[in-house]
C-alpha cells in the first residue's frame, strides 16, 4: 500500500469510525461536566438509543431516516429517567464520588441485561432501502454512512453553538461550581439539569443509531464503545466539549491506522494504551 | 459419599471460594487502601493464563507454574501501578479497567500463543489420587483462603495497616507526616495483585480449558457486587457477599430450581439485570452492606 493511500484511508475511515464517537462524547462530557461523575450507564443509553430506532425501523417498518428522530427523543427521555429515579435521589443521599460511578456500572449492568430479556441475545440490523455505493477518495462508502455523517456534522454544529455561543454552557459550569449561587442568579437546578441529561441522552441515542446503522445492532454497543467515550473525555479535558471532540476524531483516526496495516482489535490496545500514556502526563488532572 | 467429593457440588464450592477470596482482595484494595480496582478480572486472567502457558508449553511442574504466574502477575501490576497509582480514583478506576480490557483483547487477538477463541486446553490437576482429585485440589483452595481471611484480620491492626487506612482517609497527611504513601500504596498494590493472579493459576485446572469469554467483565462485577453487598468495611463481607450472590445464584438457582430449557440462555441475562438492580439498591439504602459498620470494641477504622 502507497504512503499516500495508507494516509487517505486512515483518515477517511476514521473519521468515519470518529463521527457517532464525537456526539457520544459529547453527550458524555455534558453529564461529566454538570454533575462530575463518569456515568457508565451512559453506554445503555447509545445502545437504547439503536434498540429505540430498531424497533421503529424493523418491526413497526417505518423507514430508517423516519425512525431516526423518535428513537432519538426516546433516549433522551431515557436518560432523564436515570437522572430523576436513580441519580438524583443518590445525590441527594449524598452518595460520594466514586461510589456515583459504581452506582451507574449497577444500573448499566441492569439495564443492558434487563433489554438482553426483552431483545433477546440476538443482533439485529437496520432495513435500508436500496443504498448506493460511493467512492471517496478511492475509500467505498454506502450512501447511509455518508448520510449518517452529514447528520453527525450538522448535530455536532448545533450541540457546539449551543454550548459555546449560548449561555448554557456557562449556566452548566455555574451549576457545577456553586449551586446556591446559580439558583440566585435565575438558574432552576432541576429544570435546568432535565435539560441537560436530555440533550446528552438524545446525543448518545444518536451515537448508538450511526453505530448500528454502520454494523449492527447489539445489547453491548454501547459497552463496547464507553471505555473509549470516558477516556476521550479525560484526555480531551474533563467538561470541554471542544477538547472531546478533538480528542475522539484523533482516536478514529489513529484506531483506523492501525487497523489498515493490523488486526482491529490491536487499534483499540493501542488507544487505551495511548490514553493511559497521556493520563499518566498529565498528571491525573482529571 | 466418594461421588459426592468428586462431584459438582466440591467443584462449586472451590470456585465459591475462589471469588471469596477475589472479593476479599477487592476489600483489601478498595476499604483498606482506596485504590479502585475496575481491572480484577484482567490480573485474574493473566495469573490464569500465564500458568497454563507455563504448563502447556514449557512443560513446567504444576507449583513453580503457579509461583511464577503470581510472580508475573506481580510485575504487570507493578507496571500498571507505576503509572496510575498517584493520579485520582476517576483515573485509576479506567486505567484498571482498560487494562483488563486489553488482557481481553490481546488473549483474543493472539491466537499463536492463547490459541483465541478456540480455548486453551488442557489444564489437568496437578495430581491425581482418583476420585479424591477434586476434593483435595479445593481443600488447598479452601486453605489458602482461610490465610488469606487470617492474614487479612491481622493485617488490619498491624502498622502497616494503619498506614493504609490513613492513605485512603488522608494522604496528604499521611504523606506530611513523612510517610512514603505512594510507594507504600504500590507494594500493596503489587503483593494483592499477584495474589490475584495466584488465585487465577489455581483457577486454571478446575476450567480445565480456559476461554476469552471466561474473563469478560461480568467477573469484575459480580466481585464488586458481592463485596457491595456484603459489606465493603468488614473482613467478612466478601465472603458474606459471594455466598449472597454467586452462591445463591450460580449454584442454589440453577442447581435446585428446575428451569425449562428455553429460558435456559435468559437466565444469566436475569441473574446480571438483578445484581445490578442489587447493587443500585445496596448504594442508595445500605452503602455498607448487609454486615454495615465495624462493631464496637475493634480498633480497625478508627
Amino acid at each position: 500500500m502507497a504512503f499516500s493511500t495508507f494516509v487517505t484511508s486512515s483518515l477517511v475511515i476514521g473519521l468515519l469510525e470518529a463521527a457517532p464517537l464525537v456526539l457520544a462524547a459529547i453527550g458524555f462530557t455534558l453529564i461529566f461536566r454538570l454533575n462530575g461523575f463518569i456515568n457508565v450507564a451512559y453506554s445503555e443509553n447509545i445502545t437504547l438509543g439503536a434498540y429505540f430506532a430498531v424497533v421503529f425501523n424493523s418491526i413497526l417498518g417505518l423507514n430508517f431516516y423516519a425512525s431516526i428522530l423518535p428513537a432519538a427523543l426516546l433516549s433522551g427521555a431515557f436518560s432523564v429517567l436515570t437522572y430523576l429515579v436513580v441519580f438524583r435521589p443518590a445525590f441527594n443521599r449524598g452518595v460520594g464520588k466514586t461510589e456515583m460511578i459504581i452506582l451507574s456500572v449497577g444500573l448499566s449492568f441492569f439495564v443492558r441485561y434487563g433489554s438482553r430479556l426483552i431483545f433477546g441475545n440476538d443482533l439485529f440490523n437496520f432495513d435500508f432501502v436500496n443504498p448506493s455505493y460511493l467512492s471517496v477518495f478511492g475509500i467505498g462508502i454506502t450512501s447511509i454512512q455518508l448520510t449518517c455523517i452529514g447528520l453527525v456534522l450538522i448535530i455536532s454544529i448545533g450541540l457546539y453553538i449551543l454550548i459555546y455561543r449560548t449561555n448554557y454552557g456557562e449556566m452548566t459550569r455555574a451549576l457545577a461550581d456553586n449551586e446556591q449561587l446559580a439558583m440566585v442568579s435565575g438558574i432552576n437546578p432541576t429544570r435546568f439539569s432535565i435539560l441537560i441529561w436530555f440533550i446528552a441522552g438524545t446525543a448518545g441515542g444518536l451515537a448508538g443509531i450511526f453505530y448500528g446503522a454502520f454494523s449492527f445492532v447489539s445489547s453491548s454497543l454501547g459497552w463496547n464503545l464507553i471505555l473509549i467515550v470516558i477516556m476521550v473525555t479525560i484526555v480531551g479535558g474533563i467538561g470541554s466539549v471542544r477538547g472531546a471532540l478533538i480528542a475522539s476524531a484523533c482516536a478514529g483516526i489513529v484506531a483506523s491506522a492501525i487497523t489498515l496495516v493490523s488486526k482491529p482489535l490491536y487499534g483499540q490496545v493501542a488507544l487505551l494504551l495511548i490514553f493511559i500514556a497521556i493520563l499518566k502526563l498529565r498528571k491525573g488532572r482529571a | 459419599m466418594e461421588q459426592l467429593l468428586s462431584g459438582y457440588f466440591v467443584y462449586s464450592f472451590a470456585f465459591l471460594f475462589v471469588f471469596i477470596a477475589l472479593a476479599t482482595i477487592l476489600h483489601m484494595q478498595f476499604s483498606l487502601t482506596g485504590i479502585v480496582n475496575f481491572g480484577i478480572v484482567g490480573f485474574w486472567a493473566f495469573g490464569m493464563y500465564s500458568c497454563a502457558l507455563l504448563l502447556l508449553k514449557l512443560h513446567i511442574p504444576f507449583v513453580p507454574a503457579v509461583l511464577l504466574a503470581s510472580v508475573l502477575t506481580g510485575i504487570v501490576s507493578l507496571l500498571l501501578g507505576r503509572i496510575i497509582l498517584n493520579l485520582d480514583n476517576q483515573a485509576v478506576l479506567v486505567g484498571t479497567l482498560a487494562f483488563a480490557t486489553i488482557i481481553e483483547y490481546l488473549v483474543t487477538t493472539e491466537k499463536w500463543l492463547t490459541n483465541g477463541v478456540m480455548g486453551l486446553g488442557t489444564i489437568n490437576f496437578p495430581f491425581d489420587i482418583g476420585r479424591m482429585t477434586l476434593f483435595v485440589y479445593f481443600l488447598i483452595i479452601l486453605a489458602i483462603t482461610v490465610l488469606l481471611l487470617l492474614y487479612v484480620s491481622r493485617l488490619r491492626l498491624s502498622p502497616f495497616g494503619r498506614l493504609l487506612l490513613s492513605i485512603k482517609d488522608n494522604e496528604s497527611l499521611s504523606q506530611s507526616l513523612g510517610k512514603p504513601t505512594f510507594r507504600q500504596k504500590l507494594v500493596f498494590f503489587t503483593f494483592t495483585s499477584a495474589v490475584i493472579g495466584l488465585f487465577g493459576a489455581l483457577t486454571a485446572p478446575l476450567y480445565n480449558c480456559i476461554f476469552p469469554r471466561m474473563i469478560g467483565p461480568g467477573v469484575t462485577f459480580s466481585i464488586w457486587i458481592a463485596l457491595m453487598l456484603g459489606g465493603r468495611k468488614r473482613l467478612f463481607g466478601g465472603l458474606i457477599g459471594v455466598l449472597a450472590t454467586i452462591g445463591l445464584f450460580e449454584f442454589l438457582i440453577e442447581t435446585v430450581v428446575p428451569i425449562p430449557a428455553e429460558y435456559a440462555e435468559m437466565v444469566p441475562n436475569f441473574k446480571f439485570a438483578a445484581y445490578g438492580l442489587t447493587l443500585m439498591l445496596v448504594l442508595m439504602f445500605r452503602p455498607l452492606g448487609i454486615l454495615g459498620e465495624e462493631g464496637r470494641g475493634t480498633k480497625y477504622g478508627e
